[in-house]
């Protein structure tokens, strides 16, 4: 098999049966630190790549698009050939790690709403924090991309947290990565295993990479006592989570806008006559039983023009979360 | 010539004209509801899409009833060259439906109106205006959303197709901006297909039918229509 990446813990390889697809292999190799602490832990790359299959396959069960194609022997799994996108997606439920630091927050505090933040894929800048705002302004990915990322991550966050509850246990925050199919289709990818998750049990004990990374030992422990509870998990109960997306139709500059005309002068006779014009358009709240997908973004630009705006007179507008 | 009135729910001028069409001898106007899909239509020899208010002008007028089932039976029969009269509502399905261009904006002044226009015919390579060269004919108009609008290149081609049969104008046949009731690019208050067998009209020829109507301008619109299904 011809080696095509090697990256700092996993290996990828071309599929000698399809263009399309690579095989990813999991080393036991474990970095933490930025680096700076970096051994080998036997049987520890099995399991991470045992966690990623199954998690990855719980995610394509309710319609998420993964990389993921199927498990293979050993610690490999053969999944979608994608070009990953320079920037990791992390989901935080409580804090933890960096973000205590960041802010001087006290590990465990809940946060009142997930939270989504992004970071440079880049070593030489140590992962730094990047925001939405300088993402699309340095042009690392377009807004509607980012905004599907976003949302994407919400839902995975959901239906991951939902999976860990029936166990008793808390996501406390994942990182994920993204990746784009040759056919354009934006999908989860990399791994999604102890080694990019934080779960505790209710007596905030982890059972993840932290276990490493505060040099407790017992992580092969940590990570089989973590399969075990997914397998014992019932996929089937996670509800299904409703998405909503919203389309912004406006009337086109240059059009006659008469409902927003007739508005203005009637805030303009109230005495606002700081009003010097206003334009009416419409929003459609489009709800979803299911998560966002490149293919539903497709499918909401086809009906923008069949039917929720007209192309010659209004502009519309997706918003996605 | 049967000649399929559609009612669409919210449709409300297709007894008007049914009774208009029927005072026409060689017609033979019947009515098909929209639910009765593209089989509605397996004995038309023509369409008229009345006036109204299909599907209570949601979203956009007509934009829901352009995506209906009926439609593509409608489509089929345009494009086997089959006379298509959109009215008002009718007009504003049309142009949803892709089988006219443009868009019909709500009125420059935002408010519905209901009055009788004068429309000056222009010379077209279409039946529809056949013997009625340059008349002016007397009809009223009742709509929000009547203000036609098309891109420039859209406007280029319908002028140097000869695709405007009708324009408001003055009781004189003078095309003025005081004739023009709702805002149309150039007073436009009809246009045909480039074919010459569709055509979209914003005023209403059956509501100017009969002489206790105060007109009978429409009827020689509606004759010239049912001669087209010959």
């Amino acid at each position: 098999m011809d080696l095509i990446h090697e990256g700092k813990v996993k290996k990828v390889y071309q599929d000698p049966e399809s263009d399309d697809r690579v095989i990813i292999e999991f080393t036991d190799i474990m970095i933490a630190g930025d680096g700076k602490k970096r051994v080998e832990i036997e049987g520890k790359g099995k399991l991470a790549c045992r966690m990623t299959e199954f998690l990855l396959g719980f995610l394509e069960g309710k319609d998420i698009d993964t990389h993921f194609v199927r498990a293979l022997d050993g610690p490999q799994f053969l999944s979608r050939k994608v070009e990953i996108y320079p920037i990791e997606v992390v989901c935080r439920n409580v804090a933890a790690g960096s973000f205590c630091q960041r802010y001087g927050v006290e590990k465990g505090r809940v946060l009142t709403s997930p939270l989504v933040e992004f970071f440079l894929k880049d070593d030489s800048f140590h992962d730094s924090v990047i925001t939405e705002k300088a993402i699309t302004s340095l042009g690392i990915v377009t807004f509607e991309v980012l905004q599907f990322m976003k949302s994407v991550t919400l839902s995975v966050n959901y239906y991951l947290s939902e999976l860990f509850k029936q166990e008793g246990l808390s996501l406390v925050d994942f990182k994920l990565e993204f990746g784009s199919t040759k056919a354009g289709h934006i999908v989860v990818a990399d791994e999604l295993s102890g080694d990019t998750m934080r779960v505790w049990d209710d007596k905030s004990k982890s059972s993840d990479k932290d276990v490493f990374r505060e040099g407790k030992g017992g992580l092969v422990k940590a990570y089989t006592r973590l399969v075990d509870s997914l397998l014992r998990a019932k996929p089937e109960d996670v509800l299904d989570r409703t998405e909503i997306i919203q389309v912004v139709v406006q009337p086109k500059s240059g059009i006659k806008n008469p409902p927003g005309e007739v508005t203005k002068r009637a805030l303009v006779r109230l005495g606002f006559d700081v009003v010097e014009d206003v334009r009416v358009g419409k929003i459609f709240n489009i709800i979803i039983k299911r998560p966002l997908t490149s293919e539903i973004l497709t499918q909401l630009k086809i009906m923008n023009v069949k039917l929720l705006s007209n192309p010659i007179s209004e502009y519309n507008e997706v918003n996605l979360g | 010539m049967s000649i399929a009135v559609i009612r669409f729910p919210g449709t409300n001028n297709e007894n008007d004209v049914l009774k208009a069409l029927g005072q026409i001898p060689e017609a033979n106007p019947y009515l098909v509801p929209s639910r009765k899909g593209s089989a509605g239509l397996e004995d038309a020899d023509a369409v008229v899409i009345p006036g109204g208010f299909s599907y209570g002008d949601y979203l956009r007028a007509g934009a829901i009833a352009s995506v209906e089932v009926i439609v593509e039976g409608i489509r089929d029969l345009a494009e086997d060259g089959k006379p298509i009269l959109g009215i008002s509502n009718g007009f504003q399905i049309l142009t949803e439906m892709g089988l006219l261009p443009g868009a019909l904006l709500p009125n420059q002044t935002a408010r519905f109106i209901c009055k009788w226009v004068y429309l000056k015919v222009n010379e077209t390579n279409s039946i529809f205006t056949e013997n009625l060269e340059n008349a002016v004919l007397r009809l009223p108009v009742a709509h929000a959303e009547g203000n036609y609008y098309c891109t420039p290149e859209q406007h280029v081609a319908l002028n140097d197709e000869r695709r405007i049969p009708f324009r408001y104008c003055d009781v004189s046949g003078e095309i003025t901006v005081d004739s023009n009731p709702d805002g149309s690019i150039e007073n436009i208050a009809g246009i045909i297909n480039q074919r010459g067998n569709v055509l979209g009209l914003m005023p209403h020829p059956e509501r100017a039918s009969r002489g206790i109507l105060g007109s009978t301008d429409g009827l020689h619109v509606l004759e010239n229509f049912v001669r087209a299904t010959k």
